[in-house]
């Protein structure tokens, strides 16, 4: 029994630590965002500030073009969003319950475009943006994100529509509904939470996405935050406290959607993971 | 069918047809001419080799230390206290922060001057880390390997739980009839219990270390002297810096094999595995 107690007590210490190594990184962002210049760059740095100020976030807001880059992002990652949904709801939904010729192999060819890396696929992508003159505008992002969270969002959808008893779209099949009533009017509704996740994960992909947005949108019009934050860093001054203030307004909204819809996404992620 | 056609359509536009692009840039001439000399100048370039190299290293240790805490952490989490969603939540924030914002916060931590890591190596009597993590050689590759595992343990956390919940409660009952200890029902009964899980997620974690450009191109750009430079940002570098197009087409044909080797060979030892018991 004692035996038992301390082996708790050590496992609560190392949970403890493991939150500090996952949150430390966080909290001195926020920390450095509110020091005045002066203290950033003290030595020894100081971990609590002796004064705080809001001076760094004033500077993004009035003095930077973040605000700008925070249009530019919310713009694709919503307009990505609504364009994966638009292709991964009837595409999961065909997966999961037709049948139909090459079904097996259209399957395990989305699964395999989702351990496509990045980098095998970014030369080609920019050639085929630039002939259709998309580089530098919206939809050429979009159009590039979805090439990332297409394959995910089928994936996760799928599993949910399985989740789905197939008794209840029988019955409104009996009643004269078609694939498609179906679909909208009985599948659709009982799997908002799936969608709801899928839509977050997609959002939060877009919104986070860094190298498609380096090599596709360079222009400041339809650049995205991940690259407009580095205009902060040039090669010899860095502006760390306005750094940290713009990090933590980009975080912020991503890390709160996310906890909102946190238990739906990880059903989702586990339960294709464990069973497929 | 129908529901299906827009998605394909999609996969065939934009993923098929870039990679049977790739293929054609890589064996034909800015002209349009068949040529072979830029795989045959792959076997030549001595930094693309020195890149497999330390791409090898970077994504083995990340993936090797991501798995290890994170199964410790999942393991740790699985009793049912009050704490484990709170803790849950909190370890997942690394994971959902973007990318480049994770890359610049460590870099800032590893300033040498005013970082606060810097200080607290000085403090531990690494005097080295004064001259900034990120510029020693030495140190540059196990400073990056950090903020990889940083973001990414959470993950193998998360699923190495649910995996554990898959565990049939009976087994641990029979264990602690034998008197059995703790570490005892970790080897003998979680380890085992977890391996599909844990092959899924090194395939997962192995796919995503060669793809995770952000923050090596964001805290060091490959550098200092190429020591950090990966495979996949030798491969843009030489696209988009160099814009050598069909040698980066050559090289990202290289990076694919690898990965599919690797698959290959994954796959391999896991059904291999499954034969035996």
């Amino acid at each position: 029994m004692k035996r038992r107690r301390a082996g708790t007590v050590g496992l609560g210490v190392f949970l403890v630590l493991v939150c500090a190594f996952a949150l430390f990184p966080f909290a001195w962002m926020l920390v450095t965002s509110v020091k005045p210049q002066a203290e950033i760059m003290s030595i020894p740095p100081r971990l609590v500030p002796a004064r705080v100020t809001l001076g760094h976030y004033a500077d993004v807001f009035l003095k930077s073009r973040m605000p700008r880059y925070f249009l530019n992002s919310t713009v694709v990652a919503a307009g990505s969003t609504l364009a994966a949904l638009a292709f991964a709801v009837p595409g999961s939904y065909g997966f999961a319950r037709l049948r139909f010729r090459g079904r097996a192999f259209l399957q395990s060819a989305v699964l395999s475009s989702q351990m496509l890396p990045t980098a095998a696929i970014i030369v080609p992508l920019f050639i085929i943006l630039k002939t259709l003159h998309l580089l530098n505008t919206f939809l050429g992002l979009v159009l590039a994100y979805l090439v990332i969270t297409l394959p995910l969002s089928v994936w996760m959808l799928a599993s949910y529509f399985r989740t789905i008893p197939v008794d209840v779209e029988e019955a409104a099949q009996l009643d004269g509904c078609s694939r498609l009533g179906v679909l909208l009017r009985v599948a659709l509704p009982l799997s908002l939470p799936g969608i709801t996740a899928t839509a977050v994960y997609c959002f939060v992909v877009t919104w986070n996405e860094f190298l498609f947005a380096l090599s596709f949108a360079t222009n400041g019009r339809v650049m995205t935050l991940p690259i407009g934050l580095m205009e902060f860093t040039q090669e010899f001054t860095v502006d760390w406290g306005a750094l940290m203030a713009g990090s933590i307004l980009m975080t912020v909204p991503i890390v709160i959607l996310f906890f909102a819809i946190q238990r739906a996404f990880i059903s989702g992620l586990t339960s294709g993971a464990t069973k497929g | 069918m129908l529901f299906t056609l827009p998605v394909s359509l999609f996969l065939l536009a934009f993923i098929a047809f870039p990679l049977f692009t790739n293929l054609r840039l890589s064996l034909t001439t800015p002209g349009g001419a068949l040529t072979g000399r830029y795989f045959a100048a792959l076997f030549k370039d001595r930094s693309l080799w020195a890149s497999v190299l330390t791409t090898v290293i970077y994504v083995g240790g990340s993936v090797a230390l991501q798995l290890v805490l994170g199964t410790a952490v999942g393991i740790a989490l699985d009793r049912p206290t009050r704490l484990r969603g709170v803790v849950r939540s909190i370890i997942l924030v690394p994971w959902v922060v973007p990318g480049i914002v994770a890359a610049l916060t460590w870099a800032w931590m590893y300033h040498g001057d005013f970082g606060i890591l810097s200080r607290l190596l000085i403090d531990l009597g690494v005097a080295d880390a004064r001259q900034g993590l990120l510029t020693r050689p030495a140190t540059v590759l196990p400073a990056l390997i950090a903020v990889n595992v940083w973001k990414m343990f959470a993950f193998v956390a998360v699923m190495v739980l649910a995996g554990l919940q898959g565990i049939d409660p009976s087994l641990y009952e029979a264990a602690r009839v034998d008197g059995s200890s703790f570490w005892h029902e970790v080897r003998w009964i979680m380890l085992p219990g977890l391996r599909g899980v844990l092959v899924s997620i090194l395939l997962l974690l192995t796919i995503w270390g060669f793809n995770s450009i952000t923050i090596i191109y964001a805290m060091t750009q490959g550098g200092p002297a190429d020591l950090t430079m990966i495979l996949p940002l030798h491969v843009y570098r030489m696209g988009f810096s160099f814009f050598n197009f069909n040698a980066a087409a050559a090289e990202s044909i290289l990076l694919f094999a690898i990965l599919a080797a690797l698959i290959a060979v994954y796959l391999r030892l896991f059904s291999h595995r499954e034969q035996e018991t």
